[in-house]
């Protein structure tokens, strides 16, 4: 808007350009801190001595003889079984997201098509119930899911991920589908369709830039969650984020920090990944959500 | 559309929302009003060569069989509410009437378990929030200005601590953060005082836990304000400027109240997303100086020899209460807008 | 092919009627436009008939079918949106295949059936692009297409000119007008331009608020309008309105004073004239004015005089010269004048 005419003074670029840089230093460095610290030993990248040897790795070097080690990674992956929380993680994050989207894609399309006034008051109870807690949620599960012997599977989390997500999803989706004209759908209707064809055929081809934008939220959601999984899947189950926090649980042993430190990264590696490619789709998604919510 | 018809497309979605979130709330409620059982003891007669004595011992299997029989619990009313646990009404009652001064009943209060969480909450969220608010517009305006090929790099490494895993987030910060990381080391040295460490300084705890917050808040803000600045009417703006307002007057006249109705739904959402404030107390093991009331919930489910039901039942029943309050004007305004529409 | 009747036909949302109690018979073959300012309902009445809206009350028959509960894809009836509803994911082609594919119709008459239609309405060179790639009259006529490919008992057009520029508007229109003649299927069409339903129609509704105010041939709705809201909302200018006293035979008002009605009429009355059946005169006209306004129009030269509080319009030869504030004179003739009551607004006959 004002690269044309309103030409900044020297002072303001310089102190404009200053913060944006000291903004990037503070959301990035972390990560690529932890990063870097990652490959080397506990003693580097905890150490009594000063952050110095966390960059150089003068620990490491002595340990193992050079200054990068996959240790963590190796202890991580392979002596404590991260693999299987990475696949656990896989299995309910893609089931979360498709199944949300079913059921997200076919009730907010209802809600955004129908004038009734029970619509609005669906709304409004997805809006209270998106509000809610996980964790209270997840005081309410535990006993009635002792009681059905149904703790502790993958399935329960991911149903229970998939309704959690529910209230989120219709809200997204239905503001998406506003946006497609009903013309679209009435059209379609007269030309012959049942509503359910004129939503398969016509209207979620062109839903589709919604569709993966709501994907990747519903993922996310999935992917980061603590309270469900760490509550809700027995220790076998384990998905990502619980397992992470188990190896903290027994931090007093040597070096099973940096296992967490390893699985740390390896579990931000795909977010990095996701943002990456669907920047843009994250980026409309929270707008979308801002404009019209 | 049809009556028939909606439901149809709308029932496998409220289906899943009643069975995982409704009945849930319900059943929390019930649980909050129930309370484990006792062990059940029984008189036994031990005798001995020496004669013989009674002895109090816990029937185990009664016990047990008590248990499944009636998992709930027992019936408590609304005694899990007012225990010292939660409201603690007893102790705060002591509290009042026995302290000297406002300021000592005011920390002796904040000293039990439900006030301490409750309290850091609270902080959470009205510090956090705003802060986010702030250094989100910032960044927004900021990057704004920047050539735009640099745009996109920036917003990249701008949406990061936003979509981190919370505990994963709080977790990088921690470890930076601890006396042996790169930034509590350097505080140390900073304040030359070797003993300023997260564990030792509830002041420090607190602030890290703050600064988490903002640093995973502020991206959102940022986000929505930029896509709001692409949106200010150029028109406007150049009109501002041809009536002579300088920049500053610009942000403030023309800018600001143009983002100011994203701004309260930031603000609201973020008020609600903080009230949640669960993960970094994991992440920062902050549990000795800062609790939050998620927490206090899940602590009650993790409990080391027997999870706490009802406790942690009463806890969430409170906690929803307080995200209803805080839920209210969301929903008055959603109530307008959807009658303004209708009209 | 088919007539369509309404019988006595309600919509209403809660306690605001959208279309009040809605009874006509359309016979086959017949152009029908529902005219009428935005809001009046004949957008709802069309989706009523399509099966788009719910019938609250009343009956719509399709030949000889009670179509009330029918969805509208039993209905067999096309429409054409007024932003066309083209599907933006399928080919030109494939928009207009559409309704041939999910109608099952067998698929060797496909090819054949949409490259008729396609010719009809010249599209044949852009069958293979999609509805980005066009412009919006081409999208317009993708949209006809599709309507006529199925030859359906009756064609819905919801404004469908209204998203176009003036000049295709014309062309389009003289298109949609051959169309009816070659295929003589019952069309009903929805718009707000009175010129649009003048030019298109066998008959016309005219509405407002839901209610219909008046039905008939096009020359019957210009030249005997049924209340001051048509003679008001028909013609280009409107009708001049005036509203005056009448006493034994003699309409007077501010600047005005016209004679020779019928002299059983008396009280307030409004008075109505189309700017071209009135004259400037050179003296003693009914009419004596200042003028407010002078406006060159080409063909002809328009005036506007402060008349009774209203601005009136008289068109004058295109050579009329005169400046503003000049009073002149302008001759009403009791014949060319229209009378309505001016309580109901209804039409008052004058013999």
């Amino acid at each position: 808007m004002s690269a044309s005419v309103g030409k900044q003074p020297l002072y303001l670029k310089a102190a404009i350009s200053g913060f944006v840089i000291l903004w990037l230093i503070v959301a990035a460095f972390p990560f690529l801190w932890t990063v870097w610290g990652s490959f080397k030993v506990e003693a580097d990248f905890f150490s009594r001595v000063g952050w110095w040897n966390a960059i150089v790795g003068t620990r490491t070097e002595l340990q193992t003889g050079s200054p990068f080690t996959g240790d963590g990674y190796y202890g991580a992956w392979v002596t404590r079984d991260f693999w299987r929380a990475v696949v656990n993680t896989g299995i309910v994050t893609i089931s979360v997201t498709a199944i949300s989207l079913v059921l997200g894609t076919l009730g907010g399309y209802a809600l955004a098509r129908s004038g009734h006034k029970y619509a609005f008051w669906i709304l409004i109870a997805a809006l209270v119930f998106r509000a809610m807690p996980h964790i209270t949620l997840v005081s309410g599960y535990l006993l009635p899911f002792f009681e059905l012997n149904i703790w502790g599977h993958l399935a329960t989390s991911i149903i229970v991920l998939v309704a959690i997500n529910q209230p989120f999803t219709l809200w997204m989706l239905h503001s998406f589908f506003l946006s497609i004209p009903k013309d679209l759908d009435e059209s379609a209707m007269v030309d012959g369709c049942t509503r359910f064809q004129a939503f398969r055929l016509v209207v979620i081809p062109v839903m589709w830039p919604g569709v993966i934008t709501t994907g990747l939220f519903s993922f996310l959601l999935a992917y980061n969650d603590f309270a469900v999984t760490s509550m809700l899947l027995s220790q076998d189950n384990q998905t990502m984020v619980p397992k992470i926090s188990s190896f903290l649980g027994s931090i007093q042993e040597q070096g099973n920090v940096m296992y967490a430190v390893a699985a740390v990264v390896s579990a931000t590696v795909p977010l990095f990944i996701l943002v990456l490619f669907f920047q843009r789709q994250i980026v409309s998604g929270l707008t979308a959500g801002a404009v019209k919510g | 559309m049809p009556h028939k018809t909606f439901f149809w497309f709308i029932l496998p979605s409220v289906v899943a929302m009643i069975l995982f979130i409704a009945l849930p709330i319900a059943s929390v409620v019930i649980q909050s009003v129930y309370v484990e059982h006792e062990r059940v003891l029984v008189e036994v007669e031990n005798c001995g060569p020496f004669g013989c004595s009674t002895e109090v011992r816990v029937d185990t299997e009664a016990t047990e069989q008590l248990r499944s029989e009636q998992p709930l619990g027992r019936f408590n009313g609304l005694g899990t509410y007012l225990n010292r646990a939660h409201l603690a009404v007893e102790e705060v009652g002591t509290i009042v009437s026995t302290s000297a001064s406002i300021g000592e009943a005011l920390t002796r209060i904040y000293n039990l378990p439900f006030y301490k969480a409750f309290l850091f909450t609270l902080i959470y969220c009205f510090v956090v929030t705003p802060l986010g608010i702030m250094l989100g517009f910032t960044i927004a305006l900021a990057v704004n200005t920047i050539p735009r090929l640099l745009k996109g790099p920036v917003i990249f490494f701008s949406l990061l601590p936003m979509i981190i895993t919370p505990l994963i987030g709080s977790l990088i910060l921690y470890w930076m953060f601890s006396s042996n990381g790169i930034l509590g080391a350097t505080l140390q040295t900073l304040f030359n005082d070797p003993t300023l460490t997260l564990r030792q300084s509830p002041a420090l705890t607190w602030i890290t836990l703050l600064v988490y917050g903002v640093w995973t808040a502020a991206p959102f803000s940022f986000v929505v304000f930029y896509a709001g600045l692409q949106t200010v009417p150029g028109d406007t703006l150049e009109s501002a400027m041809i009536d002579g307002a300088s920049r500053w007057e610009r942000v403030r006249f023309v800018i600001i109240p143009h983002l100011a109705p994203l701004a309260t739904f930031v603000g609201l959402v973020q008020l609600m997303d903080n009230f949640r404030v669960f993960e970094p107390i994991v992440g920062f093991s902050s549990e000795a100086s800062a609790t939050s009331l998620s927490w206090l919930v899940f602590n009650d489910l993790v409990g080391q020899d027997s999870q706490a039901f009802g406790s942690a039942a009463a806890t969430s029943v409170i906690t929803i209460l307080g995200v209803v309050i805080l839920l209210t004007p969301v929903l008055i305004r959603t109530w307008r807008d959807f009658n303004a529409k209708g009209a | 092919m088919a007539q369509i009747r309404l019988k006595n036909v309600c919509k209403r949302w809660g306690s605001f009627v959208g279309v009040d109690n809605f009874d006509l018979e359309i016979p086959d073959r017949e152009f029908l436009v529902l005219l009428g300012p935005s809001g009046c309902g004949k957008t709802t009445t069309m989706r009523m008939i399509a099966g788009l809206e719910t019938v609250t009350e009343g009956e719509i028959w399709l030949g000889d079918r009670m179509v009330n509960k029918l969805e509208p894809k039993d209905r067999d009836i096309s429409m054409v949106f007024q932003s066309y509803g083209l599907y933006p994911n399928m080919t030109v082609y494939e928009n207009i295949r559409f309704p041939l594919r999910v109608r099952r119709i067998p698929k060797e008459e496909h090819d054949k059936r949409v490259m008729r239609a396609a010719e009809m309405v010249e599209l044949t060179d852009f069958l293979h692009r999609r509805p980005a790639a066009l412009s919006g009259g081409q999208r317009q006529r993708v949209a006809l297409a599709r309507a006529i490919v199925r030859e359906p008992n009756a064609f819905l057009m919801d404004e469908p000119l209204s998203n176009l520029d003036a000049k295709l508007r014309v062309s389009t229109r003289a298109q949609i007008k051959n169309l009816h003649h070659t295929l003589k299927t019952t069309t009903i069409y929805v718009t707000h331009d009175q010129i649009e339903a003048m030019t298109l129609a066998d008959r016309v509704v005219v509405m407002n608020k839901g209610v219909v105010q008046q039905v008939g041939t096009p020359t019957e709705i210009y030249d005997t309008p049924a209340n001051t809201f048509v003679a008001g909302f028909i013609g280009s200018p409107a009708m001049n309105l005036i509203a005056g006293t009448m006493k034994d035979g003699v309409f007077s008002g501010q600047n005005i004073s016209v004679s020779g009605f019928n002299k059983s009429i008396a009280g307030e009355v409004t008075l109505g004239f189309r700017a071209e059946d009135a004259n400037v005169a050179t003296e003693g006209g009914e009419i004596s004015a200042p003028i407010y306004s002078i406006e060159l129009l080409g063909e002809a030269t328009m005036i506007s005089m402060r008349v009774a509080g209203e601005l009136v319009s008289i068109k004058a030869a295109k050579d009329f010269r005169a400046e503003i504030g000049d009073t002149i004179s302008a001759s009403v003739p009791a014949g060319i004048c229209h009378l309505f009551d001016s309580k109901t607004g209804a039409r008052i006959e004058q013999d």
